[in-house]
């Protein structure tokens, strides 16, 4: 028969006490290993915080360190280019861990994200043998994004995305205790793998390329919205397409001090602080594992990117041919380039550029991330709720570094800018950094290589292809200023230089 | 009653549990040891001594004898036998008999074999004769003058894919080796195992490196930026033309100490293209050629080696010195080299010693400063990730690095690509040097200061041609001192000799 004698009264309290040790300890190690957060380090400088800080992104589409440390050097076949990382386009800076845009913070165990700077800090260079000047908030025009998104998932789709196979690599590379190769080799590994494999179906539409008209977005662009469409409201894939080029997002503060401005390059947001929560929304994947942080990041995204101004151009200006210029601008450009008109939309009729990024968003498709937006219990003024009708007429601050030009970025300079379409260059390459001063944009073309005497860095080499007579890359439209002599056009673009 | 199951019950115990346990005992104590072969002699550590890449890299001792041996076919048709068809040196143990390994392969008790690896020394060490019929010196701390680690390299690259590398062939070639004293678990599971994942190692290493041509450097020569790009898993094929070759001399690593100040009170510009300023930075760099990965290197190993760096000093020239020419010298030198090269062989002050001098400028073969690229700098920042050694002073620069010349007597050939045969030609035009000569032969030229490089055989011993005409071998630029009378040239040579 049973019975509660003391010794096992106390042989049962013995074992629970044991037991409760023991889950404790369990619990506590789950916690440490993948849920403890460590703050990222202070940064030095606003620049440093805007470049490497995290806006939460670690939480929901964080990858495990290690994974992305050698992803590159198990699937080098897999990048866009023989250089790793580098390949993509990121802005990397000598002697820093990780490439501009990319953040690292420990959850848990390291994890690697993302932020705005990935595609808002500018790089060029003078001459082939300089190092790249990189400019915060500037467009990011050798940045691959479509590339990038589809190594991380193309990575999963292989086979060699295995632990023993990864782990191999890893093991060349650091020095992780025992228990963090468990760790990864039964637990990250495999999810992560399913993680990036779930990815796949919503970015269908960026392997349609190489369908016929079906283009590459190419360094420097995005397909915006519909990455808003796909993503931020889980729309179905429909057949639009929108590439345009990553924008310069300085001077923010212009759109507060001119009224009735709009921002996006179809006028589809309503104001700085919307554009800038969809879009760290859309690096999160998700919803902010906090909302209140979150808000105070964007507050001081939003203060940051109000306050920085455009670089100056950095070479000589010729100020009497500039002067010159700006009667040649007051007279052709400034109705709409600096005037009421600047910051709201032209009619795309009027403007005639290329329409199919207007075709890629509509008013359901605002009403509807207006709503998903309200529902994660975050405050905006948020999208614009009716179908786009033209494009924006730029503020042109700091034009000189957001080559190539139009929405689309289907001109490669200013001057090709100035010409009728029949003159405007058919094929070009895009994500060369090295600086054309003399025609404002980036080189481009074999043929300027050679006259620069550049033709050692092969342009082909290390830019995308960008064929302007694939679907949504027409470079038709905005013929202003076509038909000035040459002198004129000369000065003009001798003036926006200084802007 | 009980007595005789209890006597069966510890008996069986002792089977089931004390069996496996003192297998497991012995299992441990063969296959867990990991000692390094160590030397209490600075000299015999630096030759000998183990960095910790053995670990990683290491080929099993008998393995490594009996490679070429049972590849004799594939060793370079030089002449020479064994590892010394490489260039590599054996020298004698106390009893006057070879020594089992050649200057620069360190060896280690890891895995349940003596593995063993190259080490620092083999591409810092050389043999020098004062004449033909003199005895062969071995001195340590200079470049490797006449080792070929291009064809050792392509070496173990053809034996790999060869149909001998298997166990059944090498497995007795190593009975062979080990004098018949193999055990039965070595017969049948160590060496199979060890050679299966030698050839999958091998292979993996095939792959990357065999696009750099190494067969191509020839003796005293790497391209180490290009190694340093397969290591990372670039795609060699991809990259620009002119960025995919690049071999320079092994450099000389005396007086490290000295190379942390220069005249404006910063480091030095260290490698040939002046790329990095950290010493021990440069150091855990240069370690991955000996296998050293951040999880096996031996830092305290590779810091004993460090610390003695820093003061070591190059011997002195061992012919006489014309002291009253070499004082006439100086002069000479003090007004036309020192601003770059140094007071003295001692003495490194001087204002543009340790910094970089522009490619053009230099005007010196532009292939090893092309072979350096941005991307690869920024690569190089992941390296020792998550340690406190993670590398952040690799930097691209725009030139070459104006170099001390301590020991230069014993640096020959001259320029960071081995271009010039002696001193006296490096102060002659280019059209004046030697357009092509024999590297490998060990002999001093004490008149015009280097190795004799117009001698093609001695003894059945074919060394290597080397025409300036070749990719990444022009002797020309540099042309420093060129105008100055032939007395004073000969006068700066007689100075040189004292460094």
């Amino acid at each position: 028969m049973f019975a509660w004698t003391p010794e096992r009264t106390k042989r049962l309290r013995i074992t629970l006490v044991a037991l409760f040790v023991v889950l404790a300890f369990g619990a506590w190690f789950g916690w440490y290993k993948f849920f403890r957060v460590v703050p990222q380090p202070p940064f030095a400088t606003a620049d440093e915080r805007f470049k490497y800080g995290s806006i939460g992104g670690e939480d929901s589409a964080g990858i495990p360190y290690w994974i992305v440390y050698v992803l590159p050097r198990v699937f080098p076949d897999k990048l866009p280019g023989p250089t790793g990382y580098a390949s993509f386009g990121f802005s990397w800076e000598e002697g820093t861990e990780l490439p501009i845009g990319f953040t690292k913070k420990t959850i848990g165990f390291p994890r690697v994200a993302n932020n705005c700077a990935g595609c808002h800090v500018a790089s060029y260079r003078l001459s082939p043998d300089d190092t790249p000047k990189l400019v915060p908030t500037g467009p990011n025009h050798t940045f691959n994004l479509e590339a990038f998104f589809r190594f991380l998932v193309d990575c999963a789709r292989d086979p060699r995305f295995n632990a023993g196979t990864l782990m191999a690599e890893i093991n060349l590379a650091g020095d992780l205790s025992w228990i963090d190769r468990m760790i990864y080799r039964f637990v990250l590994i495999p999810i992560t793998r399913k993680r990036l494999l779930e990815r796949g179906p919503r970015f269908a539409w960026i392997y349609n390329h190489g369908l016929p008209q079906w283009p590459d977005w190419g360094r420097g662009r995005d397909d915006a919205m519909n990455l808003t469409k796909y993503f931020l409201t889980t729309s179905p894939l429909d057949d639009t397409l929108g590439p345009t080029d990553m924008p310069s997002i300085w001077n923010l503060k212009k759109y507060k001090t001119n009224p009735g401005t709009r921002m996006n390059f179809a006028g589809d947001s309503w104001d700085a602080n919307s554009v800038i929560i969809d879009s760290a929304l859309g690096l999160l994947g998700a919803g902010p594992a906090n909302n209140r942080m979150f808000l105070e990041e964007i507050k001081w995204l939003t203060k940051y990117l109000e306050e920085y101004q455009a670089p100056k151009f950095p070479l000589p200006i010729d100020q009497a041919r500039a002067a010159a210029g700006k009667a040649v601008f007051d007279a052709n450009c400034a109705s709409c380039h600096w005037s009421a008109r600047t910051g709201t939309v032209v009619p795309v009729q009027e403007v005639g550029t290329d329409i199919e990024r207007i075709k890629s968003w509509n008013k359901a498709a605002a009403v509807r991330s207006n709503e998903t937006v309200r529902a994660l219990g975050i405050e905006r003024r948020g999208l614009v709720e009716a179908d786009p009708t033209g494009y924006i007429a730029a503020f042109l601050d700091g034009i000189w570094l957001r080559a190539p030009y139009l929405h689309n970025g289907s001109v490669p300079t200013l001057r090709d800018l100035l010409e009728p379409v029949a003159k405007r260059p058919q094929v070009f390459y895009r994500g060369y950094d090295v600086y054309d001063s003399l025609d404002m944009g980036f080189i481009s073309r074999e043929d300027q290589a050679k006259r620069l005497g550049t033709s050692w860095d092969a342009v082909k080499a290390v830019a995308t292809p960008y064929d302007v007579r694939w679907r949504s890359n027409g470079n038709m439209g905005h013929e202003y200023g076509v038909t000035l002599p040459q002198g004129e056009k000369d000065a003009l673009i001798e003036y926006l230089k200084t802007l | 009653m009980d007595d005789p199951w209890r006597w069966r019950f510890w008996t069986l115990l002792a089977i089931v549990v004390g069996v496996p346990v003192l297998a497991g005992v012995l299992l441990a104590l063969r296959f867990l040891p990991d000692r390094p072969v160590t030397y209490a002699n600075i000299e015999d550590h630096f030759k000998y001594g183990s960095t910790g890449g053995e670990r990683n890299a290491g080929f099993p001792l008998f393995i490594w004898k009996a490679l070429p041996v049972v590849f004799a076919d594939k060793l370079p048709r030089n002449g020479a036998t064994g590892y010394e068809a490489f260039g590599m040196i054996y020298e004698k143990d106390e009893h006057g008999r070879p020594r089992e390994l050649p200057v620069g392969v360190m060896r280690r008790r890891n895995l349940g074999l003596d593995r063993v690896f190259v080490n620092c020394a083999v591409c810092h060490s050389t043999t020098v004769r004062e004449a033909p019929d003199k005895p062969r010196k071995v001195y340590v701390g200079t470049g490797a003058s006449h080792f070929d680690l291009g064809l050792l390299e392509k070496f173990f690259g053809d034996i790999v894919v060869d149909e001998r590398f298997t166990a059944n062939v090498l497995v007795p070639a190593v009975e062979r080796e080990s004098g018949g004293k193999l055990g039965v678990l070595d017969r049948n599971l160590v060496y199979p195992v060890a050679i299966a994942l030698m050839r999958e190692r091998l292979l993996m290493l095939r792959d990357r490196f065999l696009p750099l041509e190494t067969e191509k450097w020839g003796p005293g020569r790497v391209d180490t930026w290009n190694s340093a790009k397969a290591g990372l898993s670039f795609v060699i094929s991809g990259l620009p033309e002119h960025e995919r070759r690049g071999a320079v001399d092994f450099p000389s690593i005396w007086n490290q100490r000295k190379r942390k100040h220069r005249d404006d009170g910063q480091p030095m510009q260290l490698h040939w293209t002046g790329n990095n300023v950290s010493v021990e930075e440069r150091n855990l760099s240069a370690a991955f050629g000996t296998g050293a990965t951040p999880r096996t290197v031996d830092h305290a190993a590779i810091g004993r080696l460090e610390d003695w760096l820093l003061d070591a000093a190059p011997p002195p020239f061992p012919f006489p010195i014309d002291r009253a020419k070499a004082d006439r010298g100086a002069a000479v030198y003090t007004k036309h080299c020192a601003s770059c090269h140094g007071k003295s062989g001692q003495d490194f002050s001087g204002a543009y010693v340790g910094h970089v001098t522009p490619v053009a400028k230099a005007g010196t073969d532009r292939e090893h400063y092309n072979s350096y690229t941005y991307e690869l700098a920024t690569n190089q920042n992941v390296l020792y990730a998550e340690t406190r050694y993670r590398f952040t002073h690799f930097r691209k620069t725009d030139g070459y690095a104006n170099m001390p010349l301590d020991g230069i007597w014993l640096r020959g050939p001259y320029l960071h690509n081995g271009s010039v045969p002696t001193l006296r030609e490096l102060l002659d035009l280019p059209e004046a040097r030697r357009a092509t000569f024999y590297r490998g032969y060990d002999v001093l030229d004490p008149v015009r200061v280097g190795f004799v490089s117009d001698v093609p055989e001695e003894n059945g011993r074919r060394f290597t041609f080397y025409d300036t005409k070749e990719p990444t071998k022009s002797n020309r630029g540099h042309l420093y001192g060129v105008g100055l009378p032939p007395a004073d040239k000969d006068a700066i040579v007689e100075y040189l000799k004292t460094f």
